[in-house]
């Protein structure tokens, strides 16, 4: 190979092997079932990345990684058995198989031990960009210097830690029962983590993020703008006394305490296990009438969308809460069939994993206002920047620290806050949320408003 | 070609300083909840990282193609990564700390003798499931039951431009018991776990795969006769686990010293008085069965103790290669990276506050109106300011120097360096506990961290 020639996201020598995932898939299940196994579903996955790294406000590292591998599952006798390898020679592969059904010989038996038949798949439009292929490292060390030079308008910002990265996935599946199917997404991602110091003076943390499946799409110098905005309208925090008010979430606070809880509870295997606080809870009220929560697998442009889930079914768009309203939970094809239905498709993980649960674009309708007209109606309370703490997925209990928080009184942000903590039980503060914004931000797989609460404890320092 | 010699051959044709990584992983996950085994899982992850320092910055390329051609490929690439760094990186790395040029075979795991009690797979999972069915016999009042096993074989070999060239072989596994329990309208969760370097007879060398169970059990049913409590200023005694947390999370992760550099809350105060003469605090990677063991880093960096704190006083940071030159100090093997996929970065191994003289029942006898704090429930957080949070497992209160009724909803936060300033006593017992903890820094990394028992004062959060 030329040393000199550009190396880019299509190395030209996996770029080969690049669409022969179907066919590894296909060639193994075949190989399974003639060694005489029930059922066997083999998924292969092939993520190349790009990243560059900044720390310290300056360059720390580009990294270039591809990850090739498949996961094997086989069903024998009702047992089931997984094993996966980024070993793709032949010996290798075989040898894989083997293991495999070794662990399956090992396990005990399960009657909803299955896999699905197959289902009419579709493409999802707008999550591969074309020019995924030719980013190259110095497309992305452009990004840091764009952002960088946002950054250091203010000598008082300092970036502890900036992530630029490209990524492109192909995965495929083939299984006994007939599913056999491919599907390519690429997406793009700024993460920043930035502080600002004035003297002795230091502010928390603040994080700016922005994704998308499309390169053209991200406004890095936008991002860093906000966060150097944002970090120096921390500096200078105060205490407060404790109180109890309304806190608006931004949608990266709500990741943790409104995202996590919801989907621990919609997972069909913590209903079945009793350890979801809503079991028994379908078709009944588990939060206030504003909240709708969506689940879209075939959301276009969504970083979360896919032709199939794990299981190579399609990930159809559920609605997981209506006006408040519990109303489908997440399923895949083993907790479907203790439940006596068919999977919906949430079906997650990779070639590393046996599938799981997870949710594809999980969505929080947003409301009518914009968050700066929902500022403008709270009487006495906090903005939530970031929420660092812990959430007891199965109590629902809460508490945490409040990063990056202003205190707002009579609508207007009254100052930076530090050392406040809030706390109290999740689900029963969903039943309190009382407004949501019309802006919606993408972060991973969510879609997210920021949300009004009230009636929340708030605890100064 | 055997994969060392093709490294070899690599490091040997390029002008440029690189460094090779072969890292094998063989890992082994069992997973059964309610009766169901959920996760029976085995995986192999294995290639090559390549890390290429060129005028001044680093290129990091991971492949898992060993072909000789493949690895020339992904070092040309790492190094022309390097080179274009360059063009935006402003402070340009000076150069690496010198480190000896180590050669040789090093295993991790002490017993041999243990090889053949080592349970077939088929065994593990009886076991696994036996011990998840216990969980919920115990009573009504479980509702539900997790028990959760992993093992990783790593296998690597390091060539550097200097001269290192090791083989390295490191198993280590972990196991975690959860019971969920319910009373009255209210369900809580609690959990035991343990992890080592070593194999599955090392893992419960001391304590039966049961004992877990039985512990787990032991706990929820406390959380839940368990009150809630009234937060405030108070005295209370802190637990080897929740030391360890302390000593990793709080302190720990402020002396790494990228995050020095960064401007942590230590940055310049080498030398000063931190915490409470009677505090010593170190990280060593080289204890044999410790869960965060390492004896050679992923740097090729032989593994030393590093005092980070003596008798109060802040000796060291942590430090990889490049930091130990930048500060003038030793690196003392902390450059640690998870997969082959990773690259080496600042970590911790086993994190830990040296025993001192007091006897844990004099401790509790001196405490007039406190709590008596056990273990970490469902995690916490703490910041480069040494402020932290975490959530207590288990907890009773402390009245007149008598040990009273369970209580729980506790948070503990606090500065860390001004929680250890006010510790009184240092018990003379020593444990790690960290458990199945896995640290998270952009990528995990297997530690451990314990201590003895501190008497000390903390902000406690009550939901009252």
């Amino acid at each position: 190979m030329d040393n000199n020639q550009d190396k880019t996201l299509s190395q030209e020598d996996t770029n080969k092997k690049e669409f022969n995932g179907q066919e590894i898939c296909q060639g193994l299940v075949a190989d399974g079932s003639s060694a005489g196994l029930d059922n066997v579903e083999v998924y292969y996955q092939q993520l190349k990345s790009l990243e560059v790294v900044v720390e310290k406000n300056d360059l720390q590292l580009p990294k270039s990684d591809i990850y090739q591998g498949v996961g094997i599952r086989v069903f024998k006798n009702g047992s089931m058995g997984f094993a996966s390898t980024n070993d793709l020679d032949r010996d290798s592969l075989k040898q894989l198989l083997e293991q495999a059904a070794v662990m399956a010989e090992n396990s005990p038996p399960d009657r909803n031990n299955r896999l699905p038949d197959p289902e009419k798949l579709e493409k999802v439009p707008d999550i591969y960009d074309d020019r995924a292929e030719n980013i190259q490292l110095g497309d992305l060390i452009s990004r840091a210097r764009s952002f960088m030079k946002e950054i250091k308008q203010d000598d008082r910002v300092t970036v502890d830690t900036a992530g630029f990265s490209a990524s492109i996935v192909n995965d495929a599946i083939a299984t006994s029962r007939g599913i056999v199917s491919q599907d390519s997404q690429s997406y793009f991602e700024t993460q920043a983590l930035a502080l600002a110091r004035e003297g002795e003076v230091v502010s928390s943390f603040d994080m700016e993020y922005q994704v998308s499946c499309f390169f053209e799409e991200l406004d890095v110098a936008d991002s860093g703008r906000k966060l150097r905005d944002k970090v120096l309208a921390s500096l200078g925090a105060e205490t407060i006394e404790s109180f109890r008010g309304e806190i608006l979430l931004t949608p990266f606070s709500a990741v943790m305490l409104m995202v996590q809880p919801i989907v621990f509870a919609v997972n069909s295997e913590n209903i079945q296990n009793g350890i979801s606080p809503w079991k028994n809870k379908t078709g009944k009220q588990v939060g206030a009438d504003i909240l709708t929560v969506l689940d879209d697998g075939t959301l276009p442009g969504g970083v979360g969308s896919g032709k199939f889930d794990r299981e190579g079914l399609p990930q159809k768009r559920l609605t997981v809460i209506k006006d408040g309203y519990l109303q489908e939970l997440f399923y895949n094809t083993y907790t479907a069939a203790r439940a006596g239905r068919k999977s919906n498709g949430r079906a997650g993980g990779g070639a590393q994993s046996a599938p799981d649960i997870a949710p594809s674009n999980f969505i929080i309708s947003g409301g009518q206002k914009t968050s700066e007209e929902l500022i403008g109606e709270i009487k006495r309370g906090l903005l939530v920047n970031r929420y660092s703490g812990s959430v007891d997925p199965v109590s629902g209990n809460f508490s945490g620290v409040v990063k990056g928080g202003q205190l707002i009184e009579r609508g207007k942000r009254v100052k930076p806050v530090r050392e406040v903590m809030i706390s109290g039980n999740i689900y029963q503060m969903m039943q309190n949320i009382v407004g949501l914004s019309r802006e919606r931000e993408d972060i991973m797989n969510y879609k997210l408003p920021y949300v009004l609460l009230e009636d929340v404890s708030i605890t100064g320092g | 070609m055997n994969i060392k010699k093709l490294l070899k051959q690599i490091v040997i044709e390029n002008q440029e300083w690189v460094e090779l990584r072969y890292h094998r992983r063989n890992s082994l996950k069992l997973q059964v909840k309610n009766g169901i085994l959920t996760d029976s899982v085995t995986t192999t992850l294995s290639g090559v990282a390549v890390r290429a320092l060129v005028d001044g910055s680093w290129g990091f390329v991971s492949t898992s193609d060993l072909s000789l051609e493949g690895l020339r490929a992904a070092t040309a690439e790492a190094v022309k990564a390097a080179r274009e760094a360059g063009v935006l990186k402003e402070n340009k790395i000076q150069g690496l700390a010198e480190i000896e040029p180590v050669q040789g075979n090093f295993n991790l795991a002490e017993e041999k003798q243990n090889q053949e009690e080592e349970p077939d797979l088929g065994r593990k999972i009886k076991l696994l499931m036996k011990a998840d069915g216990k969980v919920r016999a115990a009573g009504e009042d479980i509702i539900a039951s997790q028990v959760s096993y992993s093992e990783f074989k790593d296998s690597k070999i390091i060539v550097t431009a200097e001269g290192v060239e090791v083989e390295i072989y490191d198993p280590k596994c972990d196991i975690g018991v959860v019971a969920y329990g319910a009373r009255d309208n209210q369900q809580e969760r609690a959990h035991d776990s343990h992890g080592v370097t070593g194999s599955w007879s090392k893992l419960f060398a001391d304590r039966k795969l049961s004992d877990f169970a039985d512990k787990a059990v032991e706990l929820v049913r406390k959380r839940l006769e368990a009150e809630y409590v009234t937060g405030g200023q108070y005295q209370v005694i802190l637990d080897p686990a929740l030391v360890g947390v302390l000593a990793h999370e709080a302190i720990g992760h402020t002396v790494e010293a990228d995050f020095v550099e960064s401007g942590s809350v230590v940055q310049g105060r080498i030398g000063e008085q931190v915490a409470s003469e009677l505090i010593t605090l170190v990280d060593e990677g080289n204890i044999a069965d410790a869960a965060g063991r390492v004896i050679i880093d992923d740097e090729g960096t032989r593994s030393s103790r590093t005092t980070i704190i003596e008798q109060g006083v802040l000796k060291n940071y942590l430090h990889n290669r490049e930091s130990a030159l930048k500060f003038e100090a030793e690196p003392g093997g902390n450059a640690r990276a998870f997969t082959y996929r990773d690259e080496p970065l600042i970590r911790m191994t086993n994190t830990f506050i040296l025993p001192g003289e007091s006897d844990l029942e004099e401790m509790i006898a001196g405490v007039e109106d406190g709590f008596f704090l056990k273990g970490m429930a469902q995690g916490g957080q703490a910041d480069s300011t040494a402020e932290f949070m975490f959530d207590v497992l288990e907890a009773y209160r402390i009245e007149e120097g008598k040990i009273g009724r369970p209580v729980k909803g506790l948070t503990l936060s606090g500065q860390a360096f001004e929680v250890l300033k006010s510790v009184d006593a240092v018990s003379s017992d020593f444990e790690f506990g960290l458990g199945r903890g896995y640290c998270g820094k952009g990528q995990a990394a297997k530690v451990d961290a314990g201590g003895p028992y501190l008497r000390c004062r903390v902000k406690i959060g009550g939901q009252q």
